[in-house]
């Protein structure tokens, strides 16, 4: 039974170091917010299943919400493409 | 009587969502841009997460191992109705955003909202 | 019990198939699509986990999820249209 558990959190974390990957690499601001959206998401499930319903609330709240829409403004106000 | 009904009924709906979400992702995978994606991804949102919740709020209702089966049955059909309230309007507005924007190379017959704007 | 063995890797390979697509998308609205759909149908794995785990706190997260997910699209949809956003 608890591999099943272990399995579904092996799973979300690579999926979460995977969009954090991306999203750093990522030269195209505007995906990388969504990189970091998707990761807030994949990390929720880690949080939810280590049995943390709160954090899960706030923590998308903050993730996928809050971060993303302020990094969108941000990218409105200065230049989109990352210019290495 | 009832009760066995009930949760092989949301069984069978959460199977059926299930296989919808995964023709879905393929769907997204397999179309060529991304106004044909946009179908593809109404079947993985509808079909995907709407069915599958209503299934789990019948689940739910029929379930008598559950402690407190009304709230899961409550908040799972809340869900799947804004849901279902939702996705379209965000899937339009990402489609709406992505015309302005011009960002999706494609090849149309007759572009009608082209023609509408002039 | 045992179809929670079916459901959870129908899920997952949607969840893997889902991120290949946010990964491999050309435009910035094939990655926002995909996470959307992505995050919807997690809002239905939270659920499901909800009935499997037996505890009734855990559903209220799939509602912020879904709609959290929705607001990524307003403001990615409003910034590619006019160029700027909020105040």
């Amino acid at each position: 039974m608890i591999m099943v558990h272990l399995l579904m959190l092996l799973v979300a974390s690579l999926l979460g170091l995977f969009f954090s990957y991306m999203a750093i690499t990522e030269k195209d601001l505007l995906k990388a917010i969504a990189y970091s959206a998707g990761q807030g998401v994949a990390y929720s499930i880690l949080f939810y299943l280590l049995m943390a319903p709160d954090v899960v609330l706030a923590y998308i709240a903050i993730a996928v919400g809050i971060y993303s829409a302020l990094l969108v403004f941000v990218v409105s106000k200065t230049t989109r493409y990352e210019e290495d | 009587m009832i009760d066995y009904i009930l949760f092989y009924s949301g069984l069978t709906l959460i199977f059926i969502g299930g296989i919808c979400d995964l023709l879905g992702s393929l769907g997204l995978l397999k179309f060529p841009n991304f106004y044909v994606r946009l179908h593809a991804a109404t079947v993985g949102a509808i079909g995907g997460a709407v069915i599958p919740l209503i299934g789990v709020s019948l689940v739910a209702l029929g379930s008598d191992f559950l402690p407190n089966k009304y709230i899961i049955a409550g908040a799972s059909f809340i869900t799947a109705i804004i849901i279902l309230i939702i996705a379209p309007t965000g899937s339009h507005a990402l489609a709406y955003a992505a015309h302005r924007a011009g960002i999706v190379e494609w090849k149309p017959k007759c572009d009608h909202l082209e023609r509408d704007k002039k | 019990m045992y179809s929670m063995m079916v459901l959870i890797p129908l899920y997952l390979s949607a969840f893997i198939i889902y991120v290949v697509r946010a990964i491999k998308g050309p435009t910035i609205a094939d990655a926002v699509l995909a996470i959307d759909c992505l995050s919807y149908d997690l809002a239905v794995f939270l659920a499901i986990l909800a009935i499997y785990f037996k505890s009734a706190f855990l559903v209220s997260s799939a509602i912020i999820l879904a709609l959290w997910a929705y607001l990524l699209d307003l403001y990615i949809a409003k910034h590619l249209v006019s160029k700027e956003v909020g105040a």
